[in-house]
């Protein structure tokens, strides 16, 4: 389990220190070196453009998991406001706000994805927008079930006798006890934004060229894949190792609070 | 049961009303004028005032927001999904072709997914902790990280280019459904083992398996008649969730593979701004869903009356 721990902390670092690893600008196209081999210059070799492949995973971890981060964090807050205002606001607002998660649930994400950030346009904002929208709910349910059963709970029911105001309860009595459970729900959802993300570039419809996105670099190296097909591994294998260690940590996190439930 | 299963229709109904009004409001609100587009679209040409005008008036889109929405809905109730606003024609008999490529597609990734995954869970689980359960847990994990996309383009890398065993683009011939099935097969596989495994193993731990053992039940039979239908419950609703898997991976399987299904009929729909074409699909996905979930909550309802009673 520590490795996992080790490598979600290296890509955190990358994500963060990365750009400043990179010996190469991302972004700077140099045809004469086009489609060239690694060597000591280029550890991994360039694309179509000439850019240094290391330099754009490099600068790429950037996007997909600050955007990831960006996307997935959002969606805490708006899905645990939602599902607060469910549980507490009364049967209308519940209705509402059930039947909306409902509509958003009974739909692929990813499709309702990519037909959101295709028809606003494919660029960033219509990609976080699109995720954003299409990530909330999970939380909402986790965070509308937990405030359901803590309603009788007698700390509560006493709060409420002794004049505190239904956003004093859902600060100081729900929240903390939602945490563990919206922290599990939190890595599932990292992980699919990533997924999304790359899944979208790769598409066309996320983050545009010539920035350097893991998704959007595979689909530039697709064209290529008879010539240098290694083009094409390198940032599938940096979705792939990101999202398995964002997975393991979860599953950990998970089993981790499924045993203090067994105990208490 | 029969009041229980008119709120679940109440509620599917209202579900996809949902789903109508919010497409077309993202369609409406969406960036650029979508008469022009159309007009470059289909004519190719300088934009002419005239032919915007007509275009217009012709998708409903001059007389405000509900209106264009009842002049979409109305036929859509007797089941006409309107016409391209490309080509002019008819939207259904392409969208048909084009699901008729998805569902074979779908259908076998399924069926793969479903062949790999239950052996493999029984062998998991027949010593849980063994090497052959972290080996099984191992595979799938990597497999559930494994984005559709990338799977696709390395078994293309290797089947087509490499070994030149497999053809790669398009759905001229049959063996050109084996790539694709793979690829969506896989992703099925790894999400189902994990699960298969863990509800196995949660149906081995329920107490009334040794009561059954010390009255003498033998083991094989209380493997067929005690675990496996406790094991099968979660796979009811699994399989609303790999449906949704199925298609999302369509999309884009179809998209590698240059395969002209739902997914790339989609895909072209919106880089076209054909809006009838992607409001078809959007309806269709979400009929899908909705009348399968309902299934499901009905299935689940008659295995097991308590689960309506906090939900409902």
């Amino acid at each position: 389990m520590r490795s996992v721990f080790i490598l979600v902390l290296v890509f955190v670092l990358i994500a963060v220190f990365g750009p400043m690893l990179a010996l190469h600008d991302p972004t700077q196209i140099n045809i004469p070196n086009r489609l060239s081999p690694p060597s000591s210059d280029w550890l991994l070799g360039t694309d179509a453009l000439g850019r240094g492949i290391l330099s754009r995973l490099l600068h790429g971890a950037r996007w997909s998991l600050g955007l990831a981060f960006l996307i997935s964090v959002i969606g805490l807050c708006i899905g645990t406001i939602m599902g607060l205002i469910a549980a507490q606001g009364g049967k209308l607002a519940d209705w509402l706000i059930m039947r909306t998660t409902d509509t958003f649930l009974a739909f692929p994400d990813l499709v309702a994805a990519v037909v959101i950030a295709g028809i606003l346009g494919a660029g960033t904002g219509s990609l976080i927008f699109a995720l954003t929208v299409t990530g909330w709910m999970r939380y909402a349910r986790v965070a509308r079930g937990i405030g359901l059963s803590l309603q009788t709970r007698g700390y509560v029911v006493q709060a409420q006798l002794a004049g505190a105001s239904p956003l004093s309860i859902a600060r100081w009595h729900y929240l903390p006890s939602l945490m563990p459970s919206l922290a599990v729900v939190w890595t599932g959802m990292f992980a699919r934004a990533i997924l999304g993300i790359s899944a979208l570039g790769f598409l066309g419809f996320g983050v545009q060229p010539p920035m350097p996105e893991w998704g959007t670099m595979l689909l530039d190296a697709r064209i290529h894949m008879r010539s240098t097909p290694l083009q094409m591994i390198w940032p599938g294998c940096a979705v792939v190792l990101c999202v398995l260690a964002i997975n393991l940590t979860g599953d950990a996190l998970r089993d981790t609070l499924a045993e203090q439930d067994h105990l208490a | 049961m029969t009041k229980v299963i008119a709120g679940l229709l109440l509620r599917a109904s209202v579900v996809l009303m949902g789903t109508a009004i919010i497409t077309f409001a993202l369609l409406w609100n969406a960036p650029g004028d979508p008469a022009f587009a159309i007009a470059q679209a289909r004519y190719n040409s300088f934009m002419v005032s005239d032919i915007a005008n007509q275009i217009r008036s012709e998708a409903g889109l001059d007389g405000g927001f509900w209106m264009a929405f009842q002049s979409w809905l109305g036929p859509l109730l007797v089941g006409d999904f309107g016409n391209s606003l490309v080509t002019g024609r008819a939207v259904w008999p392409d969208m048909r072709s084009a699901v008729s490529y998805t569902i074979p597609l779908a259908v076998l990734g399924l069926v793969f997914g479903v062949a790999l995954s239950v052996p493999l869970a029984m062998l998991a689980t027949k010593r849980p902790g063994g090497w052959l359960d972290r080996g099984a847990v191992a595979i799938a994990s990597l497999g559930a990280a494994i984005p559709a996309y990338w799977l696709g383009l390395l078994l293309i890398l290797l089947f087509a280019v490499h070994l030149g065993w497999l053809p790669a683009m398009g759905a001229r011939t049959s063996a050109h459904i084996v790539l694709p099935t793979l690829t969506l097969g896989l992703g099925v596989a790894a999400s189902l083992t994990r699960i298969l495994r863990s509800s196995i193993l949660e149906a081995r731990n329920q107490p009334f398996l040794p009561a059954l053992r010390r009255r003498g039940v033998a083991l094989h039979n209380l493997e067929r008649n005690h675990v496996a239908p406790h094991a099968a419950i979660p796979v009811v609703t699994v399989f609303g969730l790999e449906l949704a898997f199925l298609l999302e991976g369509a999309v884009i399987v179809e998209v590698i593979f240059a395969r002209p299904g739902l997914g790339s009929f989609l895909v072209s729909a919106i880089e076209a701004r054909d809006f009838p074409k992607v409001q078809a699909v959007v309806i269709l996905t979400a009929a899908l869903f909705v009348t399968v979930n309902l299934l499901i909550d009905v299935i689940y309802q008659t295995l097991d009356p308590r689960i309506g009673e906090h939900d409902a």
